[in-house]
């Protein structure tokens, strides 16, 4: 959760530096570097790390060296931010803990206040020294050397100059005020004082943990930052007040379960109840800001299983799967048995508690190890997750299987019945047994068959998200790509009756098919990296780059959209949005470039012509421009033939004054004719960035009312709350 | 002294110390902002400027003496887009024709401003 600032992917410097690195499984948090505000001209092409250690050594050991330097001070920072990250908050803990069992004046409890207050000096100075190694690793990490750790240049810049420095500075004021507060010989004779001196490190210390969350993954959330951080600050809340919180409750527990501690005993026995109490909130608090975090962080099954961050995540549940089993054990059991009058209790269950409450706090600290690693993985969400099964369940397995479809539906019925068996089971006492046997028996069955009718064939590439967004000239290049090595088999048109895709084991898929959710952009990316050796379809992954690879995939989207689209008239069918209009860039003349993406929230003319056919037409557009801008419609007139000098071929009258591609227009051409070739095309795009009717003609003169009503339609439609389409194939 | 009366007083410190450094910054980049505000209109008033921008002829009304352009960004004074604009001489609108690439010069007070020179360009 602590770490530095914002994340930032434009900066190209930042990232290549950030993949080098990545491959020593270091710098894996990207940084906003302070070097963007002024110094990069100077190192400009000096790579910081080779200049220091290597000039002159060959590039194997050059890599070696790098890598190595990188480990040890990922080893080094990893082991402060866990060393801080624990200390700051067991401080929270122990001040929470003494608050919590209260004022005694027993002399044991009065003992052990001390031992807490003296725990907690040493943390507030471990944090404060483990804080000072985390910022000068950070620093180091920020500036790509090992120099830089200890240049105070260097370490002005990241205090002063990032968000992370920044809340680093605050925290650290926090935790400096916090133990000078705790070396303060106070009187605490009087309640009143008591409370305050011991409210007040509890504050301190919660004001010095909860910046953390500011300088976190959350603080790169976007959007919804403020959301994300405070969720992260009420989750390390929590975590500073139960898992602090136990190693000093077991000290008490285990002082007073000594001989001469009976006189604390029933101030052990009170402590722990109310430590108890506060825990099951604290716990319900934790789990729900929590996954609310993993949603935001991690947001799928994909990236819970196919990426280092969600990994970590599964072994930090893992872990807390057995934390929470010694909890229940503490509650239900032993302390239940601790009932009764003070002296009187058992002197081995309090042992027992103690143990075990010691044994939840060496859980818990190892999930602070796990949570410090988090805390230099670049989340989930911002990863490529390898699948790693062979198959993976979706709904969308039963489109068109009824048989299926229904044996899904009984299983989940049957799934449901064992669920609300156990539901029973635990509330009714009586009838405990069966119908927890039930339950398990009814989950079983219904898991069993519910989900195999749900597997759909994967691969690692799966969830692979495209690099290359959906856009007119990656579908042009994919077009060509597709041209030159694909036909053959799968035919002109895609239908798969290319004259070489006959002798085929199996022919050649239909790539005009809709395609549904059964095949992810993932497996289409694996299949063309790889091949169908069962279906005799080579593997591409050698001769096509990465980024090849995935034009390919935005022109089979567009291809069975176009395919999709065959049917789709003049007539704009309400609230009914599919097809996405892929973003183009244009210009006209030499002004600068412009996007379609620009002309979101107002709707958009796209009209392919050619002359002569299409001059009736052009002229009827032409002269009624200014209607057509009134009802909010912005023409784009691209020629079909991408003539550079189409301007002055449109000539001087009527006067043409809507943007007239001169540059841009090939890629507009041919990802757009996928969706309508007829020799004159007007595509209407509503404010969401979607296709909503394409009128097909010869570019004769038509009445202009009908396309009227059809943008008085569009006006009239509410701006619904669904996201624009989404950049990328999904 | 009381314990509490320690801890009323480190409170306050803090209070105020976070106060005191909340209102400083804050109203430091209010009054930046303000400030740039101030500078940006001043610069745009009263004062005659001149730019040359590059763009595309869509239509010439000779009578009004006017030239429609599709022009790049004219900075500080209006974003890309198609427009007409004065002409300061009828040379200047029997120079081009309909489709020319152009650099023109735009000059006045905003936002009284004609074309004063064109050429074609490519």
């Amino acid at each position: 959760m602590q770490h530095a600032g914002h994340i930032r992917h434009r900066d190209g410097r930042r990232r290549r530096r950030r993949e080098k690195l990545h491959g020593a499984r270091v710098g894996a948090c990207r940084h906003d570097s302070p070097e963007k505000n002024g110094r990069q001209n100077g190192e400009q092409g000096r790579d910081p790390e080779h200049a220091e250690h290597s000039i002159e050594e060959s590039p194997s050991t050059q890599r070696r060296f790098t890598i190595r330097y990188t480990t040890r001070v990922y080893a080094l920072g990893l082991s402060a931010r866990w060393i801080h990250l624990a200390s700051s908050i067991l401080l929270v803990g122990a001040s929470a803990m003494i608050v919590m069992a209260g004022r005694s004046d027993r002399p044991t409890a009065r003992r052990w206040e001390d031992r807490v207050l003296a725990g907690a000096r040493g943390l507030a100075l471990l944090a404060l020294a483990s804080g000072l190694v985390v910022l000068a690793v950070q620093t180091a990490l920020f500036e790509g050397r090992a120099g830089a750790a200890l240049d105070r240049h260097a370490i002005a810049r990241v205090l002063l100059e990032t968000q992370a420095g920044h809340v680093w500075l605050v925290r650290f004021g926090f935790l400096a005020i916090l133990a000078t507060f705790l070396w303060l010989r106070l009187s605490v004779d009087r309640r009143a004082d008591w409370r305050a001196a011991r409210g007040e490190a509890l504050l301190l210390g919660v004001a010095a943990l909860v910046p953390l969350a500011a300088a976190g993954h959350a603080a790169a959330v976007e959007p919804g930052t403020a959301r994300a951080i405070a969720f992260d600050g009420l989750h390390v809340i929590a975590a500073g007040v139960w898992v602090g919180g136990l190693l000093p409750l077991a000290l008490l527990l285990r002082t007073a379960a000594t001989e001469n501690g009976a006189d604390a005993r029933p101030h052990a026995v009170l402590a722990a109840r109310r430590f108890s109490r506060v825990a099951l909130g604290v716990i319900l608090l934790l789990a729900v800001t929590g996954a609310l975090l993993a949603i935001t962080h991690v947001g799928s099954v994909a990236g819970l299983v196919g990426t280092s961050y969600g990994r970590l995540l599964l072994v930090k549940l893992g872990l807390l799967v057995g934390i929470l089993a010694f909890a229940a054990v503490n509650r239900s059991v032993l302390l239940a048995r601790l009932a009764g009058d003070g002296p009187t209790v058992g002197r081995p269950t309090m042992r027992r508690l103690s143990g075990f409450v010691a044994a939840e706090a060496a859980l818990a600290l190892t999930i602070l190890a796990v949570v410090s690693a988090l805390s230099v993985t670049p989340p989930a969400r911002h990863e490529a997750p390898v699948w790693p099964f062979g198959i993976r369940l979706s709904l969308a397995a039963l489109e068109g299987a009824p048989v299926e479809a229904t044996r899904a539906l009984i299983g989940s019925q049957v799934g449901v019945l064992g669920l609300a068996a156990l539901v029973a089971g635990t509330v009714v006492r009586a009838w405990r047994l069966p119908l927890v046997a039930g339950a398990l028996v009814g989950l079983g069955a219904g898991a069993g068959l519910a989900l195999p009718p749900l597997a759909i064939d994967a691969y690692p590439t799966t969830y692979l998200r495209p690099s290359v967004p959906y856009q007119a000239a990656s579908i042009a290049a994919g077009a060509t790509l597709y041209r030159e090595t694909c036909m053959r088999c799968h035919g002109g048109t895609g239908a798969g009756d290319g004259p070489q895709g006959r002798g085929l084991p199996r022919l050649p898929a239909d790539l005009r098919a809709p395609h549904t959710a059964q095949h992810t952009a993932g497996d289409l990316f694996w299949w063309i990296t790889n091949g169908i050796p069962a279906a005799g379809m080579p593997g591409f992954g050698t001769q096509f780059t990465e980024d090849q690879r995935w034009e390919l995939i935005n022109f089979l989207r567009a291809l069975s959209s176009g395919y999709a689209a065959r049917g789709m008239g003049s007539v704009v069918e309400p609230d009914r949005r599919w097809l996405v209009a892929p973003d183009f860039t244009f210009s006209v003349g030499p002004t600068p470039a412009r996007t379609l993406k620009e002309f979101r929230g107002r709707n958009v003319l796209l009209v392919l012509y050619a002359l002569p056919g299409s001059r009736p037409r052009m002229s009827q557009l032409a002269e009624r421009e200014g209607t057509l801008a009134t009802l909010g419609v912005e023409v784009i007139a691209v020629p079909i033939d991408a003539d550079p000098d189409a301007i002055r071929r449109l000539g001087a009258e009527p006067r043409v004054l809507f943007p007239v591609v001169t540059e841009g227009a090939e890629a507009i051409v041919t990802a757009y004719r996928l969706f309508a070739a007829s020799p004159h095309a007007e595509l209407l795009i509503d404010r969401q960035g979607y296709v909503r009717a394409i009128a097909k003609s010869r570019g004769e003169a038509a009445e202009l009312d009908a396309l009227l009503a059809q943008i008085q339609q569009l006006n009239d439609e509410k701006a619904p709350a669904q996201a624009a389409p989404e950049e990328h194939v999904h | 002294m009381r314990a509490w009366k320690a801890v009323l007083l480190i409170n306050l410190a803090l209070v105020i110390g976070v106060g005191w450094g909340y209102v400083f910054w804050g109203l430091r980049a209010t009054g930046l902002e303000r400030d740039l505000a101030v500078a940006r209109a001043a610069a745009l008033t009263g004062v005659e400027r001149q730019w040359v921008v590059e763009g595309v002829v869509r239509a010439i009304f000779p009578q009004l003496g006017v030239l429609v352009l599709t022009h790049g960004d004219i900075p500080g004074f209006m974003p890309a887009m198609t427009m007409g604009f004065r002409a300061a001489s009828p040379k200047i609108q029997e120079a081009v024709s309909v489709g020319d690439a152009v650099r023109f010069t735009l000059r006045g007070v905003p936002p009284n401003v004609a074309v004063t020179t064109i050429e074609k360009i490519k």
